[in-house]
């Protein structure tokens, strides 16, 4: 079977977070002090996370955090209100219910929004936990720190970074449907390496549910590369220009347009990039370039998430952009009956995946006359939700390219382009490798595009 | 899915034990009852010096332990929404040989505060065995045995929320009826978190703090007045916001001869014509919304210490002000009438306390006096990175106290203090300023972005005006404000005095996992030169 988890040997050490057990046990307790019929649901996000920051080519902070988020909900005819606990105890737990209940007098009710959340669903089983994950201890993590800080050290410069392991389990347990749980973990390692007069800067980063996967050498040398190759940058001309961007980069644009797969129905109420008139959305026109495919399969084996939503409905892979048509919007369930006739919506939890073309960023860089080759983006914001117009700035290495050789490091520059645009104007696509993502994982290429829209120079460094 | 059959079975005996987990100090939850004692019961001291015991005997030099029991409540009547949620936290620091660990969870039992006490300095002792690094400690006055509330009229947690509620409603009710054509939008939230410090220098300070937030508006169109398409409908009351405050903060301010002030200003609006942007060199007037964001984003950000020294790198970013020791008393930072301070002691202010999360006291501070440079923001570790220059201008060695955290599941560290731009000592109102304006922009409401040197930035919203001798005479469409802050600031031309002075809440990220901390930014209309406008929504 694909993307099968790795055993799940370790559960059964001195817990961190709740098992399976121990929610339901603690939803059942709940259940009992609800009143006034209906139903009553708890979703849990109970978690333990190791933490390990440096600044400065020192450890500033080794940590150890646990906690659990317990969402109480009462359901009566429709109308739904929750409180929110990280209390497990009963008296807690009562106060909670009895919070939700107060909020529920105020809820309208409406009685067509009423499913039968008894149907049987099947999950799928992604990859999501790793022992290896949930075994880096404080001083392997801190041994870890101190070989990553090595290299920068070394070579005269200053290495701030972070790495957190989380082991988790989140569950949802009605008491009008079948108990879910999944336990999870994440990881992620990043950092940036600067010159102590503060003249250049390079980041490297990478997420995981498996420490395992996540090269921490390879990351300190790449962001000592980029410092080292960012100093002393050059003033350059805003204004258009071809660049490459590096997968980080393309994921930093990217993920914007996969927010704005949520959702159908707002696309069909209008102002939304996939608008198209009223009651209508961009589905199956094209809005990409044709070798641009978006979409997600939660048993890939990077790109895994739990799999159900905060609501129990099942994840299931789903294309949103087929060859540059749109093929996708999200929906829910209650969406998906009335509107659809089908059983089930298609959630959107962000993990996306980005086809790949054959081209290195190398032959990238050979190819073009002049360019600009961008390592990420950072400080990013909206300017306009309907175009997906955004902007932001450049950062942690910016290089100019001139006649097929990388010539200098340039600095920063503020953008003002929509994400759409980025797809609409391909040049070249290379192979797509796993990004720094946390949240939801993600697997992009890097892109050449043209005409990419700057329209500043910063020189924050 | 999820955990196997087998799995189950062995976790069945440890969901037995659990379920027994009491909720120490708990008391019955009665409807309107408090959810739990009050921070000062006896019995929370004991606590948190069982963590201190374990961490001393784990080999701290120095620990210091909080415990924080946090209660949201917020009320939202359109959509007809009300949420509460309570977290209970104890988080323990330890520092061995120069390196700090922490670690932290939601239950307050003694063996539970024992566990947290090894386990940071476990974390610690795993890190010292990197390279030597000396953390000094600013000195701080021991306090055995203190307490503290933010001064409120009333809990907003003992008003019933029906009351809250129906309070809520009735304003929307009664816009409605009143005026036929308008709609309130309004909605609050409630905040208290008690809090317990103690450390192994002695100190223990027990805290309650309040934060109400409220925000109102209305909706309104006219078809006589509006007569295209691209005037705005809404407009937000300046009267709420966030504050240190308790239900009064809402109660008292009064809404309801609001609606004809707002109704007046959209109407106001109106009658201006739409002119596209001329990109260039204007002068400009902000408002003192406008001033505080400037403030918060740029300078505000730019002076926290451990930024500027390159900590916060890999996250929130650092600061142009990069060579503290260098620049602390030379650097200009703005035109000399500019001078901010920071404080945390401010009446009714987000940042307000009586101790910080390290004990520290918090005093009043300059940042930039005269448009230099003065100070940065400090805790008691930053201060010891800058006692080169305290000791040579003769000044004590001691945080100015904006050690901080959300609550004691985080980690302390440094974010702002309350800040405020001092005003000038005439009597000058943002109606002065704009009169004075003979040929420039006023922006309404201005919010910025910059970069992670927070030293470029372009403005994000607000709503510019062309001002022709003294007077709004045009909306100006695809506004945009760009800068550079020291040059911005340098800019600075007048600011508003006293009475002018208006207080906002803000926040600026920051930290891995990344949070915030919420003060609030007192500021005044002022007036720059040669500001750059651009037309924001042209590409290259």
């Amino acid at each position: 079977m694909r993307g099968r988890s790795e055993p799940r040997r370790l559960l059964e050490e001195p817990r961190r977070f709740l098992s399976q057990a121990q929610c339901e046990a603690l939803a059942q307790r709940a259940m009992r002090f609800a009143v006034g019929g209906g139903d009553t649901a708890l979703y849990i996000d109970t978690w333990w996370s190791g933490e390990m920051r440096w600044g400065r080519n020192r450890v500033t902070l080794g940590s150890d955090r646990r906690n659990n988020e317990l969402t109480v909900s009462r359901i009566i005819r429709g109308a739904s209100a929750s409180a929110r606990t990280n209390q497990i105890d009963d008296v807690s737990i009562q106060g909670a219910i009895r919070a939700a209940e107060r909020a529920l007098r105020y809820r309208p009710t409406s009685p067509e929004d009423i499913k039968d959340p008894a149907v049987h669903f099947d999950y799928l089983s992604p990859a999501i936990w790793s022992d290896r994950t949930f075994a880096l201890g404080a001083d392997e993590c801190a041994a870890v720190a101190r070989a990553l800080i090595e290299p920068a050290e070394q070579a005269g410069m200053l290495s701030a970074g972070y790495i957190e392991v989380r082991g988790a389990g989140r569950a949802l347990i009605r008491s009008n449907g079948e108990p879910l749980y999944a336990p999870y973990t994440q990881a992620q390692c990043s950092m940036t390496v600067r010159d102590p007069k503060g003249t250049g800067s390079g980041w490297a980063g990478l997420s995981s549910y498996d420490w395992g996967r996540i090269d921490g050498a390879a990351l300190a040398q790449r962001a000592l590369q980029k410092c080292l190759a960012s100093r002393n940058p050059v003033a350059i001309e805003p204004g258009r220009y071809t660049v490459i961007l590096e997968p980080q980069a393309v994921h930093d644009l990217v993920q914007y347009v996969v927010m704005k797969f949520d959702r159908r129905s707002f696309a069909e109420q209008g102002n939304h990039t996939f608008a198209l008139r009223p009651f209508f959305s961009k589905l199956g026109l094209k809005v990409a370039d044709s070798r641009v495919t978006i979409s997600h399969d939660p048993m890939h084996p990077d790109l895994g998430v739990v799999p159900f939503t905060p609501s129990g409905e099942p994840v299931r892979p789903v294309t949103w952009i087929d060859h540059g048509v749109l093929t996708a919007l999200s929906t829910d369930r209650g969406y998906a009956l009335q509107w659809l006739h089908q059983n089930l919506g298609s959630p959107n939890t962000f993990a996306y995946q980005m086809s790949g073309g054959e081209t290195s960023v190398e032959e990238m860089i050979a190819t073009t006359k002049r360019g600009l080759l961008v390592t990420r983006f950072s400080n990013i914001s909206l300017l306009d939700p309907t175009s997906l117009l955004y902007t932001g700035v450049t950062r942690d290495g910016l290089w100019l390219i001139e006649n097929g050789k990388i010539s200098k490091a340039v600095k920063n520059l503020r953008f003002t382009e929509s994400p759409l645009f980025v797809l609409n104007s391909i040049a070249q696509i290379g192979t797509p490798v796993p990004v720094f993502s946390p949240e939801a994982p993600a697997i992009v290429p890097p892109l050449k595009v043209d005409d990419f829209s700057f329209t500043a120079t910063i020189d924050a460094i | 899915m999820g955990v196997s059959r087998r799995d189950f079975l062995k976790a069945g005996t440890g969901a037995a034990v659990l379920a027994a987990t009491p909720r120490w100090l708990a008391v019955h939850a009665a409807p309107g009852a408090p959810l739990a004692p009050p921070i000062t019961d006896p019995d929370v001291k004991p606590l948190a010096l069982r963590a201190l015991d374990a961490a001393r005997s784990a080999g701290a030099a120095y620990a210091d332990v909080r415990l924080t029991h946090t209660y949201t409540r917020s009320f939202e009547p359109y959509h007809r929404t009300i949420e509460e949620a309570e977290e209970m936290a104890a988080g323990v620091r330890a520092l061995v040989n120069g390196y700090w660990g922490f670690a932290s969870g939601p239950y307050w039992t003694p063996d539970e505060m024992a566990r947290l006490g090894r386990e940071a300095v476990a974390h610690a002792k795993a890190n010292a065995l990197g390279a030597a690094r000396v953390v000094e400690l600013g000195k701080v006055p021991v306090v055995a045995d203190g307490h503290w509330e933010t001064p409120v009229e009333i809990d907003p947690f003992t008003v019933p929320v029906d009351e809250v509620f129906d309070y809520l409603r009735g304003l929307m009710i009664y816009t409605a009826a009143t005026y036929p054509g308008v709609s309130a939008q309004v909605a609050c939230d409630f905040y208290r978190q008690e809090k317990a410090f103690a450390s192994t220098e002695g100190t223990f300070v027990t805290q309650t703090l309040y934060r109400t937030g409220g925000g109102f508006g209305i909706s309104y169109d006219n078809e006589k007045y509006r007569t295209d398409d691209r005037l705005p409908t809404t407009i937000a009351s300046p009267l709420l916001g966030r504050a240190g405050r308790g239900w009064e903060y809402i109660r008292e301010a009064p809404l309801r001869e609001e609606v004809p002030i707002l109704m007046a200003r959209l109407e106001e609006d109106w009658r201006l014509p739409f002119k596209p942007i001329e990109a260039g060199r204007y002068d400009v007037v902000l408002d003192a919304h406008g001033v505080s964001m400037l403030l918060a984003s740029t300078i505000g950000a730019a002076t926290e210490l451990d930024r500027a020294l390159g900590y916060e790198a890999n996250a929130g970013g650092t600061s142009w002000l990069n060579r503290p020791l260098a620049m602390l008393g030379t650097e200009p930072v703005g035109a000399p009438l500019l001078t901010v301070t920071g404080d945390r002691s401010t009446p009714g202010a987000l940042a307000t306390v009586k101790w910080d999360d390290e004990g520290v006291e918090p005093e009043p501070f300059t940042l930039v006096k005269d448009g230099i440079l003065a100070d940065f923001q400090t805790t008691r570790e930053g201060a010891g990175w800058l006692a080169e220059y305290y000791t040579k201008h003769g000044k004590p060695v001691r945080s100015h106290g904006c050690a901080n955290a959300p609550s004691a599941l985080h980690a302390t560290m440094e974010h702002p203090p309350n800040l405020a731009i001092t005003p000038a000592r005439s009597d000058v109102g943002l109606d002065d300023l704009i009169a004075g304006l003979e040929k420039g922009i006023f922006i309404a409401g201005l919010t910025v972005d910059t970069d992670f040197q927070h030293l470029n930035g372009e403005s994000r919203s607000g709503r510019f005006y062309e001002v022709r001798n003294g007077k709004k005479v045009a909306h100006l469409t695809g506004a945009g404000m760009l800068f550079r802050a020291p040059g911005l600031w340098k800019s600075l031309t007048a600011l508003g005095g006293a009475k002018s002075l208006e207080w906002r809440s803000a926040t600026m990220p920051k930290g891995e996992p990344m949070r915030n901390g919420a003060f609030s930014v007192g500021a005044v209309p002022a007036r720059f030169k040669d500001v750059t406008i651009i037309d924001r929504t042209r590409k290259a």
